[in-house]
C-alpha cells in the first residue's frame, strides 16, 4: 500500500488529540511540555508528508469520507486543496513552535500544554473538514481550548478579556450557522437529498437566487468578519491579544483570526458567487475603513502588543481587500496574505513576548536602546517590522503588492484610498523601531539580556520563512493559483 | 388487545403499593428501599427497552401502535420514546436519593412510592391520546410531586416551595380542565383522534368559544411547563424543593408537560396549525430571552439552572410554533438531552450539598482540586447546555434550530433569537467554568474529598451520554424522529 492512500489526514487530526488525553493524564507535571512537542512535531511531520505528496492543481485530495448521521446527511468528510494546504502547514509550523517558545512556563503546565493541543486538533479540523456539521464542531471547538487559555495565564484583565472573546466569536459562530441550515435546506430541493456535504452543497448552490444567496452570505460574511476581525466587530481582539499569553496571542493571530479568512473563500465565495458578487462593496468597505482604521489606531498606541493586535486587524483588512476583488490575483493575494500575515505576526508576537519578558514592561516610552543590550532580539524585530509593512524582498511584500494590483484591476484609482495604509504602516513601524531599539538604553529597565536558546530556535525558524518566501514564493504561489481559480469558479463578472 | 403492553406500568405500581408496606415493617428499611425503587425501575426499563427493539428479544407477541381501552391510550413510538426518558430520569434520581435522602429521615417509603407513581403518571400522559386520560396522567404525576416538593416538611424553604408549587399547579389544572369541557362542549368528544374532523364541522359563531378553550389549553399547559409568562413559580419551587426533587422537576416533571402540549396541539388540532403557531412562536421567544436574561445575575447555583431550565423550555417550544415533524422530532431529542444535561447538573448541585461544599457559583472554586471529577462532569454539562460541540446539547440544538429556517417565513427570526439566546447564555454557563477552573483557589488550600458513590454513578452516566450522544447522535436522531413520526404523520 503507497503512503497516499492512508488516511493522512484523520491521522494528522487524532495526534493531537491523542497528545492532548495524554499530556492531561500524565503523571508528572514537568515532562508535559516534552510530550507535547513530540506530539505537535508529528503533525507537522505529517503536513510536510501530505505537502510533498499533494499534486499542484489537483483540487481536492487525500479525501475520506464516511457516514456519520445518516439520516439528517452529516458525513465525516475531510479532504485538502490548495486553500487549506497552506494553512494545515502554517497551525501544524505554528504550534511546536509556540510549544517551544514557551517552554519556561511554570503554572498549571498540563493543563498549558494539553489546550495548546487541543487548540491544533480545532484548527486542523477547520481547515480539512468538507462536512459542514464537522465544520462547525471543530469552528467551535477552538474556542473553549482558548477561553481557558486567556482566562488561566493572562494578564490582569484576563477575566474580562476571556468571556468577551468566548461570546463575540461565539455570536458569530451562530449567526454564520443559520446560514448553513438556510444552505443545508436550500440544496437539499436542488439536489433531491439532504446533505451537508459542501462539495455537494457547491454543486448547487451557485444556482440559487439572488436574493438568497445574497442573505446567506451576508450572514455568513458576518460570521466570518468576527472572526478575522474586521471593523465594528473587531473589538474583542485587542483586549484578547493584549490579555493573553504570549503563545495564546501568536495562535490567536497566527492561526486563528485566519479561520474567518479561510471560511470567506470556502464557503462564501466558493459557494454564493452571485451573493459575493451583489455584496463586494461590503467587503471592499471592511477591509478598507479595517485596514486604514487599524493603522491609525497603531499609531496612538503605548503597548507594544496592543499595536501588534491593532496592526493585526489592518493587515487582515488586505485579505478582505483581495478577497472583494473577485479577481485570480487579488484573491490569490488574500490568501497567500493569510499565509504571510500568520508567519510575521508570529514572530511579531513572540518578540513582544521576549520584550516584556526580558525589561518587565511593554510600553513603548519607557523602552529604549534595547539594541544595545538585545541585539539578535533586535535584528529579529527589525526582520519581523519590515516584513510586516511590506518591505521588497520580504515575504509580507509579495501578498500585499499581489492584493494591490489586484484591487486595482477592480477599482483602479480608487486603490489609493488602501494605499494610505502602506504610508501609516511604514510611520508607525519605523517610529517604533525607532523608540524602541535606537538611543541610550534606559538604565530603569535593569539587567537586560538577550534571547533565550528556547526563544531563539522558533524565532530564527520564522525568519527563515520570512526571508525565503520573500525571494521565492513560488512553492507557495504554485499551491495557491489553483485554488483561487477554483475559489472563483462560480463568479461571472 | 394485549395488556402486557402496560407491564413497565403495571410493576411500577405494584412496587409502589409495597414500598410503604415494607417501610412500616421492615427492617434496615433506609437500604432497602431505593434498591427496590430502582429494581422496579430497572425492570420496567428492561420492558420498555424489548417493546421497542432496543433489546432484540421477542418474547412478547405486541405491536406498535397498540390501542387500549377504546383508543383512550396508545402505545406508539412517541410513547415508548417518553417513557424510557421518564424511567431512565427517575432511575438516576432515585440512585442520588439513596444519599441524599439520610437514613435517619422521616417517611421515606412515602418518597419512593410518591415518586414511582409520579412517573407511571408522565408514562400515562406520553401515552394517553383522549383528553380525560390525559389529565388524570398529569393529575397523578402533579399531585406525587407536589408532595414530593415538601418533603422535607420541616425546612420552611421545602414547605414554601410545595406551598406555591401546590397553588400554581391546582389553578393550571382547571384551567386545564375548564378548556377541556369547552372542547367537550364544541365537539361532543374528548378523543383527540377525531378533534380535526369534530372541529372542521363547527359553525362559524363558535368560533370564539374554540379560541377561548385554545387559551386555556394554551395558558394551562404552560403554567406546567414554566414557559413566560407563566413561569414565575419555577425558580423558587426549584430552590426550595429537596434537589434531587428539583431533578425530578426539571428534567421528568417539566417533559411531561411538553408532552401533553404536543398530544394536543400537534396531534388533536394540527389541522389549525395557522391560528395557534404565532402564539407558541411569541411565548418561545419571551420564555428564552426572560430566562437566559434572568440566569445570567443568579449567584444561587440552583436558581440559576432553574432559570436556565426556563430558557430550555423556550428553545423546545419552537417545535410548536414550526409544528413540522422535523421539528417535533427536533423537540424530542432536544428533550432527551436536556434530560441528560440537567438531571447530570442538578444532582451535581445534590451532591455538593451533600459534600457540604454549598450551592452557590461562587462555592465551585477550587472544585477541580476537590473533586475533579465532578469538576469536569459539571463542565462537561455547562457546555452541553450552552450548545457548544461536539456535545449532546450542540446535536439537539443543531436539529431543533435547523427546523425554524427549514420552515421559512418569520420563523427565520425565532431562529434568530434563538441563537442569540444561546449565546447569551453562554455568559452564565462559562461563569461556572472559570469559578470551577480558571479562578485561583485563594488562601485556603482545597483537598482532595470523597465523593458519594451512589450519586457520583448517575453523574457519570449522565455525563457519558452527553458525551456519547455529542459524538455519535445517529441512532437517537433516529429515534425522535420515529417518535415525531407516530404524532406528525
Amino acid at each position: 500500500m503507497a503512503i497516499a492512500d492512508l488516511p493522512l489526514l484523520t491521522i494528522t487530526l487524532l495526534i493531537p488529540v491523542i497528545g492532548t488525553l495524554f499530556v492531561f493524564f500524565m503523571k508528572n507535571e514537568d515532562n508535559a511540555k516534552k510530550l507535547a512537542l513530540i506530539f505537535s512535531l508529528i503533525p507537522l511531520g505529517m503536513s510536510i508528508l501530505i505537502w510533498s505528496l499533494f499534486e499542484i492543481g489537483g483540487g481536492y485530495q487525500f479525501m475520506e469520507s464516511h457516514t456519520w448521521i445518516e439520516s439528517i446527511g452529516i458525513s465525516y468528510t475531510v479532504a485538502i486543496d490548495g486553500l487549506s494546504l497552506p494553512m494545515l502547514f502554517l497551525t501544524t509550523l505554528l504550534i511546536p513552535l509556540s510549544i517551544v517558545f514557551a517552554w519556561d512556563t511554570k503554572k498549571r503546565q498540563k493543563e498549558f500544554f494539553g489546550l495548546l493541543l487541543m487548540i491544533e486538533v480545532g484548527l486542523i479540523g477547520v481547515f480539512v473538514s468538507l462536512d459542514f456539521f464537522l465544520f462547525y464542531i471543530f469552528w467551535e471547538l477552538v474556542l473553549i481550548p482558548m477561553y481557558f487559555f486567556i482566562g488561566i495565564w493572562g494578564g490582569p484583565r484576563k477575566h474580562y478579556a476571556a468571556i468577551k472573546f468566548f461570546i463575540f466569536t461565539h455570536v458569530g459562530s451562530v449567526i454564520m450557522l443559520l446560514a448553513i441550515f438556510a444552505l443545508y435546506f436550500e440544496s437539499a430541493d436542488m439536489l433531491g437529498y439532504a446533505t451537508f456535504n459542501m462539495m455537494d452543497i457547491a454543486t448547487v448552490s451557485p444556482n440559487f437566487s439572488v436574493a438568497f444567496q445574497g442573505a446567506a452570505f451576508l450572514a455568513l460574511l458576518f460570521g466570518f468578519a468576527v472572526k478575522m476581525p474586521a471593523v465594528p466587530v473587531h473589538t474583542w481582539l485587542p483586549d484578547a491579544h493584549v490579555e493573553a499569553p504570549t503563545a495564546g496571542s501568536v495562535i490567536l493571530a497566527g492561526v486563528m483570526l485566519k479561520m474567518g479568512g479561510y471560511g470567506l473563500f470556502r464557503v462564501g465565495i466558493t459557494m454564493l458567487p452571485d451573493g459575493a458578487l451583489e455584496y463586494y462593496w461590503v467587503m471592499a468597505a471592511l477591509g478598507v475603513v479595517g485596514m486604514i482604521y487599524g493603522a491609525l489606531i497603531c499609531l496612538a498606541q503605548v503597548d507594544l502588543k496592543k499595536m501588534i493586535a491593532y496592526s493585526s486587524i489592518s493587515h487582515m483588512g488586505f485579505v478582505l481587500l483581495g478577497a472583494s476583488t473577485l479577481n485570480l490575483i487579488g484573491v490569490a493575494g488574500g490568501i497567500y496574505q493569510m499565509f504571510s500575515h500568520g508567519i510575521v505576526t508570529a514572530v511579531l508576537f513572540m518578540m513582544c513576548g521576549v520584550i516584556h519578558h526580558k525589561t518587565g514592561t511593554r510600553d513603548i516610552p519607557k523602552l529604549q536602546g534595547l539594541i544595545t543590550k538585545m541585539p539578535q532580539a533586535s535584528f529579529i524585530l527589525i526582520v519581523g517590522f519590515l516584513a510586516s509593512l511590506g518591505l521588497p524582498g520580504l515575504n509580507g511584500f509579495v501578498s500585499e503588492l499581489m492584493v494591490f494590483v489586484g484591487a486595482y484591476e477592480a477599482y483602479s484609482i480608487l486603490i489609493v484610498v488602501p494605499l494610505i495604509t502602506l504610508a501609516i504602516g511604514a510611520a508607525y513601524y519605523i517610529w517604533t523601531m525607532q523608540r524602541i531599539l535606537m538611543g541610550d538604553f534606559n538604565k530603569k529597565l535593569g539587567n537586560v539580556t538577550d534571547l533565550e536558546k528556547y526563544e531563539l530556535i522558533p524565532l530564527a525558524i520564522l525568519v527563515v520563512f520570512i526571508v525565503f518566501l520573500g525571494f521565492y514564493p513560488n512553492p507557495l504561489l504554485d499551491v495557491i493559483y489553483p485554488a483561487a481559480e477554483a475559489v472563483l469558479g462560480g463568479v461571472v463578472i | 388487545m394485549n395488556y402486557l403492553i402496560l407491564l413497565p406500568q403495571m410493576i411500577l405500581v405494584a412496587i409502589a403499593m409495597l414500598i410503604p408496606a415494607i417501610d412500616l415493617y421492615g427492617k434496615d428499611k433506609a437500604r432497602i428501599l431505593p434498591y427496590l425503587a430502582s429494581g422496579a425501575l430497572g425492570i420496567s426499563l428492561l420492558f420498555l427497552a424489548i417493546f421497542t427493539g432496543i433489546i432484540p428479544l421477542e418474547i412478547f407477541d405486541i405491536t406498535i401502535p397498540t390501542s387500549l381501552f377504546g383508543g383512550m391510550l396508545v402505545i406508539d413510538r412517541f410513547a415508548l420514546f417518553l417513557q424510557l426518558l421518564f424511567g431512565t430520569v427517575t432511575l438516576f434520581v432515585v440512585m442520588a436519593s439513596s444519599t441524599y435522602i439520610k437514613k435517619n429521615e422521616r417517611n421515606q417509603g412515602e418518597y419512593y412510592s410518591l415518586l414511582l407513581i409520579a412517573t407511571v403518571g408522565m408514562m400515562v400522559v406520553a401515552m394517553a391520546n383522549d383528553l380525560i386520560t390525559l389529565f388524570i396522567g398529569l393529575e397523578i404525576a402533579s399531585i406525587s410531586s407536589y408532595a414530593l416538593a415538601g418533603f422535607r416538611k420541616n425546612d420552611k424553604k421545602s414547605a414554601e416551595a410545595a406551598m406555591k408549587y401546590f397553588i400554581i399547579g391546582a389553578l393550571s389544572s382547571s384551567i386545564v380542565l375548564y378548556g377541556i369541557s369547552l372542547f367537550y362542549g364544541l365537539t361532543g368528544t374528548t378523543d383527540l383522534a377525531q378533534f380535526g374532523t369534530a372541529l372542521s364541522n363547527l359553525n362559524s359563531g363558535q368560533d370564539g368559544l374554540l379560541a377561548m378553550a385554545t387559551i386555556f389549553l394554551i395558558a394551562g399547559f404552560s403554567f406546567k411547563v414554566a414557559a413566560a409568562p407563566f413561569h414565575m413559580w419555577a425558580p423558587d419551587v426549584y430552590q426550595g424543593a429537596p434537589t434531587t426533587i428539583t431533578t425530578f422537576l426539571a428534567a421528568g416533571s417539566k417533559k411531561m408537560g411538553f408532552a401533553a402540549l404536543f398530544k394536543v396541539f400537534l396531534f388533536g388540532l394540527i389541522s389549525f396549525k395557522a391560528d395557534w403557531a404565532i402564539a407558541f412562536g411569541v411565548m418561545a421567544a419571551l420564555t428564552m430571552t426572560i430566562g437566559n436574561l434572568a440566569a445570567l445575575k443568579q449567584q444561587d447555583l440552583k436558581r440559576m439552572l432553574a432559570y436556565s431550565s426556563i430558557a430550555q423550555a423556550g428553545y423546545i417550544m419552537m417545535a410548536l410554533a414550526v409544528a413540522t415533524q422535523y421539528a417535533l422530532g427536533g423537540a424530542l431529542f432536544h428533550i432527551l438531552t436536556h434530560a441528560f444535561m440537567k438531571t447530570g447538573a442538578f444532582i451535581i448541585v445534590a451532591m455538593l450539598s451533600v459534600m457540604l461544599i454549598g450551592s452557590r457559583v461562587e462555592d465551585l472554586r477550587g472544585l477541580r482540586i476537590k473533586s475533579p471529577i465532578t469538576a469536569f462532569c459539571m463542565a462537561i454539562m455547562m457546555l452541553s447546555l450552552a450548545g457548544i460541540p461536539p456535545l449532546a446539547g450542540f446535536a439537539s440544538k443543531f436539529v431543533l434550530f435547523s427546523s425554524a429556517i427549514d420552515a421559512g417565513g418569520w420563523l427565520i427570526w425565532l431562529a434568530v433569537i434563538a441563537v442569540i439566546n444561546s449565546a447569551i447564555s453562554l455568559y452564565y454557563y462559562a461563569r461556572v467554568l472559570k469559578e470551577m477552573y480558571v479562578l485561583p483557589t485563594g488562601k485556603n488550600k482545597p483537598i482532595r474529598m470523597k465523593e458519594p458513590l451512589a450519586m457520583l454513578i448517575p453523574i457519570v452516566l449522565a455525563t457519558a451520554a452527553v458525551i456519547i450522544i455529542g459524538l455519535y447522535p445517529a441512532p437517537f436522531v433516529d429515534a425522535a424522529m420515529d417518535a415525531a413520526r407516530a404524532l406528525i404523520p
